[in-house]
């Protein structure tokens, strides 16, 4: 059910960082160095307080907020919260819809994209 | 991926709340009960709150009866100063109170048991010093069955959760329900116009107030009335509105 091909993500300077480090395996969020909250998706500029933010190695571990499985299209639609705070949009692979719940402890996988670098996606822990 | 984010939305209110396909479905049913006297709605047939829960599976647990239809269409306005409009000969319909609110993706943040309603409702309500409870009509704009959900609570109709008791048995269905809503069909089973869908909401609101609605479905005495909608996603950007029309 992953087969789905996934549109290469635009590309600009802001989130090169975090491209080149999801080619790697990493995956990258962004913490305010001044109220040192973490945000989702990453800024320059901290959402929160507008202070510096600066670049960190995220767990990969979460829990499903919210979900909507297409099971026709083949791939469900989830927010997941990550560990360090920020809740993200993204799809959840690798699992059958209907074992997902709420609250469930989810993991990162990168999933491959249509010629562009690897995106952050979840699967059951 | 309209409806997958709308789906999460509601995925997330019946976890929260304990809301229920059946109670969201009630929302299609009452729209369908209006679209049956509109000779323009694309859908005409009453239909039940099982048939919704029959309807095809869209995006879990929004049901294809769930989502709004997809049409041409458009609509205007006529906004005048009152020397002009009395001079119309038509009955007049004043703004009593207008706002706006934009809710964004929070840095993270995120709460879907929300929108932007909840911001620009009481604003509009505040401006126009009237409540919710005043209310003869309301129009709320229908992508989906939980769209109308989450801004009757925002606005106050009922306790936030409380949406889904607050629809059923008819509620919304004129000369049935308390809150009359969409007598034309709304989107659901009238017309949506891509990013149109919002002025048509004003229009029936007009219309009621006029006392021009169709006889079927004309709420007696409509004296206030209010139109919302939000524009954007749902479950996760987007601009809500929220205007108290009042007759004069």
């Amino acid at each position: 059910m992953s087969e789905r091909k996934i549109t290469a993500p635009a590309n600009n300077p802001e989130s090169e960082p975090f491209y080149k480090a999801a080619e790697e395996g990493k995956f990258l969020i962004r913490r305010c160095t001044a109220c040192k909250k973490a945000h989702w998706y990453p800024r320059a500029v901290c959402p929160f307080c507008f202070g510096e933010t600066a670049w960190e190695e995220a767990s990969g571990k979460g829990v499903i907020y919210s979900y909507s499985p297409m099971r026709r299209a083949g791939y469900t639609l989830a927010y997941v919260t990550l560990a360090e705070g920020p809740t993200m949009m993204t799809n959840i692979v690798d699992t059958d819809p209907d074992s997902l719940s709420i609250g469930q402890a989810v993991k990162l996988k990168f999933v491959p994209t249509d010629g562009g670098p690897p995106v952050p996606c979840f699967t059951a822990a | 991926m309209t409806t997958n984010v709308y789906g999460m939305v509601a995925k997330r209110h019946m976890h929260q709340f304990g809301t229920t396909s059946e109670q969201l479905a009630w929302i299609k049913v009452a729209a369908s009960h209006h679209a049956q006297w509109n000779e323009h709605a694309m859908l005409r047939n009453v239909v039940t709150v099982q048939e919704v829960l029959d309807s095809p599976m869209v995006s879990d647990p929004l049901h294809r009866l769930d989502c709004c239809i997809i049409s041409d269409g458009g609509g205007a306005l006529v906004v005048v100063k009152p020397e002009i409009a009395r001079q119309l000969k038509r009955p007049l319909v004043k703004i009593m109170g207008a706002a706006e609110a934009p809710k964004g993706q929070m840095g993270g943040d995120v709460d879907l048991s929300y929108c932007g309603a909840a911001w620009s409702g009481p604003a509009a309500f505040a401006e126009a010093g009237v409540k919710p409870a005043d209310m003869k009509y309301a129009s709320i704009y229908d992508s989906f069955t939980i769209t109308v959900l989450m801004q009757l609570e925002d606005l106050g109709f009922c306790a936030k959760g409380e949406g889904g008791r607050f629809v059923m048995d008819g509620n919304l269905i004129s000369g049935v329900g308390k809150l009359p809503f969409n007598t034309d069909g709304g989107g659901l089973c009238n017309n949506h116009p891509a990013n149109r869908g919002g002025i048509t909401k004003v229009i029936e609101a007009v219309r009621q107030l006029r006392g021009e609605a169709h006889p079927k479905v004309q709420v007696p005495n409509c004296d206030l009335a209010v139109a919302t909608g939000i524009g954007g996603l749902l479950g996760s950007r987007h601009g809500a509105a929220t205007v108290v029309l009042g007759r004069e």
